[in-house]
């Protein structure tokens, strides 16, 4: 389902050339639940972001789903990430002045689907995950775990083919990360490919593929477990 | 994305962000609010003048003695010693067939008394065809008779404002005054007309022509009043008085006519430019309010990078998010011109209160021009920002820097 080729991203700062990943490969199959892990700086995010369509590589081939995404114009990306691609982040990132409802509904709107379907499905996904009573509620009225769960609503509303989480429980107690854990396992149950980056080796450790990140490549000493 | 779907994202963008909306809305109401009150006002001062000359009576051809001449060499200093434009000159003007009728006048001012009252007026010595070409009207008793110009007679008719002055509510008519040395009898009180290009005629006595011309011992004419057949017929009415009057004065064209039509468009041209330069200032403040809306979505669009990240992480196209900036910025836009266009009614409104007199109106164009200018402003000072937002690059937006 995922294929990344001798995957190369670099930066300059300051003048200086920064390797962020190196020739990276990368398999997956459909239902894949994958985490990265590795310290910072160490390029995990931009192997998410390349993942998520979110950045492109300086050289190397990403192919999704059978379609190699390396070569799609912007418009065309932004179309993959919206119908193939869901994300969760770290500080949730919901628009404040809309409610758990209006928030989730985004990515529908974008894609320009009918108001009372939006309705319909909205409702469903909410109910789905016990969110029931607080379609209404805006950001600033919800718990950070029911924000969280907001999010990953609406990273899923579309029903996409690949969940992207980047540090999904680093602003969280350890109560809600792990109600936030089980519910991304639950939909990776479901089928989804979920990819998880994370600094806890707790939350990394329950991935069924596990792959360590030092400078840029992926750690070979580090053992790969599950399919791959 | 639906469209429907894009207003209403910007709509709550803007109900979210109160305060930032509220000032946007203000400037633009401000600037939109100036320029339909400010052409309200010049429409109106153009319009006032109109009916100050409609007033003066209809297809006028004013005769004046004198040569003014405006255009060609520098005219000499003082102007030659016109030939005075007699009452026979002007009672030769009716033999024209686009001439309806002519009233001579005779201006002059003299003391009016009756019994111990006496007030300093302006007489004007004309004839019964006065009342039609000026457009008066008689608040009681008769106007001048209509008998042979040339002949004197003892009778007058004063302005309503004269007659209360000398009679106080006792009854005018009948009774007998003395303007100057002589003695004149009051047929008739005019019924008020306001002022008339200066000349309140309220304030004057309307005596027979030669009555005038003895009273102020002059031959001379001050002016001739000229109404032609019909509106078509003035340009020809204008050269006869022309043909006529140098014919008369050994083929000296030593007169100056004007029409009143001229008068009127000169007047109606200046009024007009004035109402544009006027409007042109206004929405100066117009730009201003653009400007400031650019500086405040500037501002917007780096408050909400993150949001802006986001959208694009969702699958926003770069275009979805132009057109959802744009379109908070054509909203802003046309919410504030809509609360301009309240107050300046509102104004316009008041205004027509205060000064009854003063016939305000917003014409159409203004109405039109205020809302595309702010709509324009509102958009093209949205591109820009709206640009930027769209650009950005999502992993650093989302990162929020």
């Amino acid at each position: 389902m995922i294929r990344l080729e001798r995957i190369n991203r670099s930066f300059v700062v300051g003048g200086e050339t920064v390797h962020a990943l190196r020739d990276i490969d990368l398999e997956m199959a459909a239902g894949d639940y994958l985490s990265i892990m590795g310290p910072s700086g160490s390029g995990k995010s931009t192997l998410l972001n390349i993942l998520g369509l979110l950045d492109q590589p300086n050289s190397g081939r990403y192919f999704l789903q059978g379609t190699e995404t390396t070569a799609l114009n912007e418009t065309e990306q932004a179309v993959a990430r919206r119908d193939h691609i869901g994300f969760v982040f770290q500080s949730f990132h919901l628009i404040p002045r809309l409610t758990a409802a209006q928030n989730i509904e985004l990515p529908l709107m974008l894609a320009g689907v009918e108001p009372t379907e939006r309705t319909e499905r909205v409702a469903a996904v909410l109910e789905q995950l016990g969110l029931g009573d607080r379609a209404r509620h805006r950001p600033d009225q919800l718990s950070g775990g029911q924000r969280q769960r907001v999010a990953i609503a609406r990273a899923t509303i579309m029903q996409p083919a690949l969940l992207l989480a980047d540090e999904p429980t680093g602003n969280l107690d350890k109560h809600s990360g792990d109600e936030v854990v089980q519910t991304l396992e639950q939909l990776n149950s479901r089928g989804i490919t979920l990819v998880v980056v994370t600094h806890d080796p707790e939350i990394g450790g329950r991935a069924s593929r596990r792959i360590r990140m030092v400078d840029g490549a992926i750690d070979p000493g580090h053992p790969l477990t599950g399919s791959g | 994305m639906r469209l429907n779907d894009a207003f209403g994202f910007g709509l709550r963008a803007l109900t979210g962000a109160r305060s930032r909306t509220w000032l946007m809305l203000l400037a633009m109401a401000i600037g939109v609010a100036s320029v339909v009150v400010l052409t309200a006002l010049g429409e109106g001062a153009r319009r006032f003048v109109a009916n100050e000359f409609s007033s003066l009576g209809s297809h006028l051809v004013i005769v004046i003695p004198g040569k003014v001449e405006t255009t060609g060499d520098t005219p000499p200093l003082v102007g030659g010693t016109p030939r005075d434009v007699t009452l026979e000159d002007a009672l030769a003007l009716e033999r024209s067939s686009a001439i309806q009728r002519i009233a001579p006048l005779v201006l002059g001012a003299a003391p009016v008394s009756y019994r111990q009252l006496e007030r300093d007026i302006t007489v004007m010595g004309s004839t019964a065809e006065l009342m039609p070409i000026r457009n008066l009207e008689l608040a009681r008793g008769k106007f001048l008779p209509e008998t042979d110009p040339t002949r004197e007679s003892a009778v007058t008719v004063i302005g309503d404002k004269l007659k209360k002055e000398l009679f106080g509510n006792r009854r005018a008519i009948g009774e007998w005054v003395r303007i100057h040395d002589r003695r004149f009898r009051v047929i008739g009180i005019l019924k008020p007309l306001g002022e008339s290009l200066g000349m309140d005629i309220g304030d004057i006595a309307v005596i027979p022509v030669a009555s005038a011309q003895s009273l102020f011992n002059t031959e001379g004419l001050f002016r001739i009043l000229v109404q032609a057949e019909g509106r078509e017929a003035v340009p020809r009415a204008r050269q006869a008085v022309i043909d006529i009057i140098r014919q008369r004065h050994d083929d000296e064209e030593d007169i100056t006519v004007i029409t009143q039509d001229a008068l009127l468009s000169t007047f109606d041209d200046i009024f007009r430019s004035l109402t544009y330069t006027v409007a042109g200032i206004a929405s100066i403040s117009l730009a201003v309010a653009g400007i400031l809306i650019m500086n405040v979505m500037l501002v917007a669009v780096s408050q909400r990078t993150a949001e802006i990240g986001l959208l694009k992480a969702l699958g926003g196209r770069r275009g979805e998010i132009l057109s959802l900036f744009l379109i908070e910025a054509g909203l802003l836009s046309v919410a504030g011109s809509t609360i301009g266009l309240m107050v300046a009614y509102g104004g316009v409104w008041l205004m027509g209160r205060i000064y009854p007199d003063f016939p305000l109106l917003i014409p159409l164009w203004s109405l039109g021009a205020a809302l595309g200018i702010s709509l324009a402003t509102g958009l093209l000072f949205g591109i820009l920002p709206a640009r930027h937002a769209a650009r950005l690059d999502p992993v650093v937006a989302l990162a929020g820097r």
